[in-house]
């Protein structure tokens, strides 16, 4: 049996690795991984919580819109690291670097 | 390297602020591991609905043009720039 209460620490475990490698990594690619590792946080959390309402409500019709949810969720994960790849490739041919320390400046 | 412990010890915090969040409510018993597992007509029903405008077609519709959207900028902004269009 897993109570709703692991999954839920293993989602707020997985948010502060995130929010850990955002803060302390230099290298952009990374930042970016961990900003997914997070999003995948709260798509544990969508789904279990959904999960937990449909047990809690046996008689009740399955409702999968938290899954639904989770879905959305990782289409707007791909668009958004589709976007951020994309400003990275820039910046490198740029700057010649990713380290998010040394691009300090929002002008091309 | 101080800044480094300090991240990790606001991390650490954050981490422990949500732990016990969660462990300090009293959660109703039910197991989500339990086996009547929701399948994938049920999510989809979910995402298109049984008749007419139920669910989340028009969402679904959005978010595909998002990714359209998000293709089309990646694409352009990864484009490389020739020597003489600078």
């Amino acid at each position: 049996m897993i109570p709703i209460e692991y999954w839920l620490i293993l989602s707020s475990l997985l948010f502060a690795i995130g929010a850990y490698g955002v803060l302390s990594r230099k290298n952009a690619i990374v930042v970016l991984m961990s900003i997914e590792i997070m999003l995948n946080a709260a798509n544990i959390n969508l789904v279990a919580f959904s999960r937990y309402h449909t047990i809690l409500h046996p008689l009740a019709e399955k409702d999968a819109t938290g899954q639904v949810f989770a879905l959305f969720s990782i289409a707007i994960a791909a668009a958004e690291v589709a976007v951020g790849l994309a400003i990275l490739l820039s910046v490198y041919r740029r700057y010649k670097t990713i380290e998010v320390d040394k691009i300090n400046i929002l002008r091309w | 390297m101080k800044a480094g412990y300090l991240r990790g010890l606001a991390v650490l915090a954050l981490a422990l602020l949500f732990i016990g969040a969660v462990l300090s409510v009293q959660w109703p018993k039910g197991d989500v591991s339990q086996d009547d597992t929701v399948t994938n007509r049920d999510v989809g029903r979910a995402m298109f609905g049984e008749s007419g405008a139920s669910g989340y077609g028009l969402i679904m519709l959005f978010i595909g043009v998002l990714l359209l959207v998000a293709l089309l900028g990646g694409i352009f902004l990864a484009k490389e720039e020739k020597e003489d269009e600078i």
